[in-house]
């Protein structure tokens, strides 16, 4: 069991910086693209940074729970990441699990974030509780035939493997397959990232709320803890969708120059995503509660016809 | 053949162009603004001149580059211009409640593209540059009649029936040899051209006689 | 394994066991006027037998004594060609480590549960029949004839309606009994007819009838006989098993008796029949499909991972709906049922083999182990969950969340209890849920590649269907753990409630602490499981599914993918050093400080405020109406205005279509084509004579 200490410390510090990072670009990328000056990049270092400064207000209808929430979506969130690659073919946490771990994960993380919710008696959170696994649970199957059909063509679960497989030669990019898996899986992640045309990230209102309404009741460094997971959530899930399908420039060895090289290719494809985040965030609108189904639906089925070509397609 | 590019390069070409096809004919079905739908109608229409393209390159067939030019004049640039025309015109930009739920008609729709899979299976052996094609050509012509069965605007059911005649002329273009002779191509080109010219009358017809395009408004028309 | 261990002999212990149930249920009767004698004397044996059945399993299986069992003769031989003899082979072992386990945590919980019944009802026939109960179960998966085994299935299912009505003074409790021993016996009747056709296959071949022939090992030896494998009788056998065992377990659609019978028993009973005996059912099934019947055909595997499918998705969408507690956990047993079955169905299809196939005997093992695992996964987490609710109901006296809330900070241990059962069933790492889910997708994963028909498509839409499954179960349980346990009392039953008697939290802490060993260790007990799979598919694969010194859980290969829970709670709980850092560096001078929530400027916020249940599952209402047609009404009354009303009711129905399309017409029929038979009771002597003329000329024609 080779779990290199070092790659763990430098895999970890790599999502506890840079997420955050991702985030701000997001929305300062927005905010240029609607004609605003918009918050800094940097932004939400500061805002992390204050919410550990401050004092924290606890509802008095909360139990255990609420506190115990934060840590757990902060640990899963890192878990996860620790077990995709991101610089490196060869992901620190990979033996620890794959696929279903990180889907598995993300869920524990989203169960107690949704107990966090209804915990303080307050409408609102139960609203967004309730909005928001009901679209979780919509948007697995998407994902897991998305990634399944992977998977498959692969004969793994595990994703070291798969970035491995990708890799080689033989693998073709534009294979309509792919693509299709693709498309699903960007779809997903809107949805898994609370991103228009599935949730607003900056809506005030708190009836249009679905992530955000499970935040309303936290401070302090619970809020911290709590918003520092959701981008460190959204920085892996963008990774996993870069890393399986544009495999390129992930450092095989730990020579500086190939890790060098991969941070550098890794930085360029995340960001070239976030890009795409922002123009389909900014040229649509946010789909009413009851239209999401359709359109994660149909992410339902672009993955089946993914899985559906990569046999019938050879 | 021409092979400065081999040939495996032109046939994923052709079977990504044709993927593009198929995931543009799914939007169709789930999508209600008759403007876009007209826009997307357009961008497969150039998707399949562009695969007309490849295959002309291939089989250095100028009569196939021809189609391909008739296919993006008429079919990306004339006849999106006209019914854009018309839609404007008519004023009315959206389409009502198909008969199917946006999620059931997906359903159908995946259900009944495994069904031209699994028709063309037998075919998928022969050795020719688009031979998968016959699969996405099935599933374009399936999909483009229950497109004009799940909707009730006139404008989109014209659109359906262009979307099957994209999938017949796919099924021409990728699979028979050298494609066909320009006279039958020619004849089918115009009398799509003609079609839909008297069917854009004809919505003007309805849209005057019953104040709206609901096809569904037309079983009035009994004795 | 030291010396001492080695030389005790699993069955003798099991006898010993069987024993204490027989004590616990005399002294039950006998003792029935002194309620607390009563209740410590059976209880009390019923725990012991558990502890030493549960013993008896684990060294059966460990020590490898389940290879080459024991035929115990348990009384002798009163009537001819009946014999009652019993062995522990791997299969009844597994299943006797799930009824003794269960049945040891249950009577712990018992004996301070049957206190709430003191003064109320009699709690020595509860004990009588809780006893039985446990005795017939464990003498079902031990049984070695199928006489033996049909009588002990009978014990088993009428002690089990004996138990669900016990509280008979309700008529719902009445006619939900009724109905779980209608559905019991047509059950019964179609593994009667299964049983006879192997019997008269079994004779056939061996050329006697006697007691030999419905022995188990007999219709074992019939899997060798060529002729047998080819005839037609064979699939006839198959779907009465199936059908006769399915409505034991509960799949969809013969599942109605289900959320009707768990509900209305009391909360001990209701957790043993969702842990153990609808896994009864599956034994049977198990026993059957993998032991009697010998190379399955493809359409088989195909049957039953479908109905898995069917039962899964559609057990959870309907308990997504409900807002009792138990109601709701009966449902999710259902689902549980559909995704042992997936494992089942899957395994079938990879040990189909003819001219062109060859069998998959690793991928079988594989999903057979993964069925398994999930089976007793279910035992250990549904019981969990049926005590916490019992331990609810004790405490507010109401089934119906809508009146709960606030708990966890009354009942704090209960509710660590029912989250740590609520994260185990909704398969979240590192429980054991997880574990169990992660084998049955590594199974459909490798699955696709074993065929080249369409069929392998069935595989990754399994795996979708199952991913949903697993989605909206967590939904459910954010729903009922919430509601439940969080927030602000409903009312003032849940504004009173006490924390639950040290013996109901033992006997939920046994549970906890086998999810958790089930969860974090499943290497360990993977090899519990190699005697079972040696038996049933021919292979051992538990040293191919570990890895890195037995800490890592792995597919079929490393390569295909690896999990390790024990490794990621690990890691996890050492990350908590960030946040501790954290708040070192950062926060050391904050305070907390606790204060009313917000509430939008009204005066504070009230119970009538906060999410309900029916509340919080209306987007998923909403999203499947076609299945579940809901209908609400709505009534307001009002002064002046619409806009004030004084008063507002709301009702609100969700069909279930299975009973309005499917079993009330059945039954309306059934009852028309019997009101019209009654005609032939014309009440005349002629009549009859004639009837019975009739007849005797048809038989005599017939023998001709």
């Amino acid at each position: 069991m080779n779990l290199d200490v070092l790659s763990i410390g430098l895999q970890t510090a790599l999502l506890l910086l840079l997420a955050p990072l991702i985030t701000g670009c997001i929305r300062n990328w927005k905010a240029k693209l609607q004609n605003r000056r918009g918050p800094r990049v940097w932004q939400p270092y500061f805002d992390l940074i204050k919410f550990l400064r401050k004092d924290m207000v606890i509802s008095e209808h909360a139990s255990w729970v609420f506190s115990a929430a934060p840590y757990i979506v902060f640990i899963t969130a890192l878990l996860v990441g620790l077990m995709v690659p991101m610089v490196t073919v060869q992901a620190p946490l990979s033996l620890f699990g794959g696929v279903l771990a990180v889907v598995g994960l993300l869920a524990l993380g989203r169960f107690f974030m949704a107990l966090g919710g209804l915990d303080p008696a307050s409408t609102f959170g139960g609203m967004g509780s309730s909005r928001e696994m009901t679209i979780a649970a919509i948007a697995e199957p998407a994902l897991m035939l998305a990634i399944f059909t992977v998977a498959i063509t692969v004969g793994s679960t595990d994703f070291s493997h798969i970035v491995a497989t990708a890799q080689q030669p033989g693998w073709n990019l534009f294979n309509p397959a792919h693509l299709m898996a693709f498309a699903a899986l960007f779809v997903v992640l809107l949805a898994e990232t609370g991103r228009i045309p599935i949730d607003n990230p900056s809506t005030h209102l708190e009836l249009t709320m679905i992530h955000e309404a499970m935040l309303l009741e936290y401070s302090g460094r619970y809020l911290a803890l709590m918003e520092w997971g959701a981008s460190i959530k959204q920085l892996v899930l963008m990774t996993i969708l870069v890393n399986i399908f544009l495999p390129t420039g992930l450092a095989a060895d730990w020579s500086a120059t190939s890790l060098g090289l991969g941070m550098a290719v890794f930085l360029g494809k995340i960001l070239l995503l976030s890009a795409a985040v922002v123009l389909v965030e900014t040229a649509n609108a946010k789909l009413r509660l009851f239209r999401v189904p359709d359109l994660l639906s149909a992410a339902f089925v672009l993955a089946a016809m993914a899985l559906l070509s990569t046999f019938l397609f050879h | 053949m021409n092979n400065t590019l081999s040939i495996e390069v032109g046939s994923q070409i052709i079977m990504l162009l044709a993927a593009l096809m198929l995931v543009i004919q799914l939007l169709l079905v789930v999508q209600q603004m008759l403007l876009t739908n007209v826009r997307l109608f357009a961008l497969q229409s150039l998707m399949l001149s562009a695969i007309a393209t490849v295959v002309a390159y291939y089989y250095n067939a100028t009569h196939i580059y021809i189609v391909a030019v008739l296919t993006l004049v008429g079919k990306v640039i004339f006849l999106p211009w006209l019914l854009n025309r018309i839609v404007r015109r008519i004023n009315i930009v959206q389409e009502i409640e198909p008969l199917f739920s946006a999620p059931t008609s997906m359903l159908i729709c995946g259900g009944l593209t495994l069904l031209s899979y699994l028709v063309a299976r037998p075919f998928t052996t022969l050795h020719k540059l688009g031979n998968n094609t016959l699969a996405i050509a099935i599933a374009l012509l399936l999909t483009g009649f229950f497109l004009m069965i799940n909707r009730r605007k006139a404008i989109t059911q014209v659109l359906a029936l262009l979307t099957i005649e994209n999938g017949v002329m796919l099924a021409a273009v990728a699979l028979t040899t050298y494609g066909m002779p320009l006279v039958v191509e020619l004849g089918i080109f115009f009398d799509v051209m003609v079609a839909v010219m008297v069917l854009g009358i004809l919505v003007y017809r309805i849209r005057e006689t019953f104040a709206s395009m609901d096809t569904g408004k037309l079983d009035q028309l009994k004795g | 394994m030291d010396f001492s261990l080695t030389t005790i002999d699993p069955t003798s212990l099991l006898l010993l066991a069987m024993l204490g149930y027989v004590i616990g249920s005399v002294s039950g009767l006998v003792f029935c006027r002194w309620e607390r004698l009563a209740n410590f004397l059976s209880f009390g044996f019923a725990t012991m037998g558990g502890a030493c059945g549960t013993v008896a399993c684990v060294l059966s299986l460990a020590t490898g004594a389940s290879s080459a069992p024991v035929q115990v003769l348990l009384l002798p031989p009163l009537i001819p060609y009946v014999q009652f003899t019993m062995r522990m082979d791997a299969l009844g072992s597994f299943f006797g480590l799930i009824v003794s386990l269960l049945g040891f945590a249950l009577s712990l919980y018992s004996l301070g549960y049957a206190r709430g019944f003191f003064g109320r009802k009699n709690v020595g026939v509860l004990g009588l029949f809780f006893n039985l109960l446990i005795l017939a179960t464990t003498l079902v998966v031990m049984a070695d004839n199928a006489f033996f085994f049909l009588m002990a299935w009978e014990v088993m299912a009428l002690t089990a309606y004996c138990l669900v009505s016990f509280e008979h003074e309700k008529p719902e409790t009445r006619s939900a009994g009724v109905l779980f021993f209608v559905m019991s016996h047509i059950g019964t009747g179609c593994i009667m007819l299964g049983f006879l056709l192997l019997f008269q296959t079994a004779g056939k071949v061996s050329g006697n009838y006697g007691p030999e022939t419905y022995s188990f090992a007999g219709f074992h030896a019939l899997t060798e006989n060529a002729n047998w494998l080819a005839s037609g009788s064979r699939n006839a056998a198959f779907l009465l098993f199936l059908i006769g065992f399915g409505i034991k377990a509960g799949i969809v659609p013969l599942h109605t008796w289900l959320p009707a019978a768990h509900p209305v028993a009391p909360s001990n009973v209701s957790a043993f029949m969702s842990g153990v005996l609808i896994k009864m059912g599956i034994y049977g099934m198990t026993r059957v499909f993998f032991d009697f019947l010998g190379n399955p055909p493809m359409w088989w595997g195909v049957t039953v991972l479908t109905i898995g499918t069917v039962s899964a998705v559609l057990g959870v969408l309907y308990a997504l709906m409900q807002h009792d507690l138990k109601r709701l956990l009966a449902y999710h047993s259902i689902e549980n049922i559909g995704i042992i079955l997936m494992g089942f169905g899957a395994s079938l299809m990879f040990l189909h083999h003819d001219d062109l196939h060859a069998s998959h005997p690793l991928l079988a093992s594989l999903a057979l182990i993964a069925g398994l695992y999930h089976t007793i996964n279910h035992a250990v987490f549904k019981g969990l969950l049926f005590l916490g609710a019992g331990a609810v109901l004790h405490a507010t006296h109401t089934r119906d969340m809508e009146h709960m809330g606030g708990l966890a900070k009354r009942m704090p241990q209960t509710a660590f209890c029912f989250l740590i059962g609520a994260v185990a069933i909704s398969a979240l790492p590192p429980l054991n849920g997880f574990v169990s889910e992660w084998l049955t997708y590594q199974s459909l994963l490798q699955g696709f590649g074993t065929t080249d028909s369409l069929l392998r498509l069935m595989f990754p839409i399994g795996g979708a269907l199952l991913a949903l499954t697993s989605a909206l179960a967590a939904a459910c349980f954010v729903k009922a753990f919430g509601i439940t346990f969080l927030a602000q009392p409903r009312s003032e039953a849940a504004a009173k409630a006490h924390e639950a008697s040290p013996t109901m939290l033992m006997g939920q802490g046994v549970l906890v602490a086998a999810c958790v060993f089930l969860g974090l260790c499943p290497t360990l007990f993977l090899k519990v499981l190699d005697p079972l799979t040696q038996q049933l598919t021919g292979l051992q694969i538990s040293q191919q599914l570990t890895t890195a010194n037995g800490l890592v859980l792995s597919g079929v290969n490393q390569a295909g993918g690896t999990v390790s829970t024990l490794g990621i709670a690990l890691f996890g709980i050492g990350l908590l050093s960030i946040p501790l850092g954290l708040w070192l560096v950062f926060g050391l001078k904050t305070k907390t400080r606790i204060a009313p929530t917000w509430d939008c400027g009204l005066q504070g916020l009230t119970p009538r405020m906060e999410y309900t249940a029916t509340g919080f599952s209306k987007p998923i209402r909403m999203i499947f109406k076609a299945l579940f047609r809901p209908r609400r009404e709505v009534q307001r009354d009002y002064d002046f205005s619409p806009y004030f009303t004084t008063t507002l009711r709301f009702e609100a129905h969700v069909e279930e279509i299975f009973e309005t399309r499917i079993y009330r017409p059945l039954n309306r029929w059934v009852l028309w084509a019997s009101r019209r038979m009654r005609a032939l009771q014309a009440g005349s002597l002629q009549a009859y004579l004639i009837y019975i003329f009739i007849t005797l000329l048809l038989l005599l024609i017939f023998a001709l």
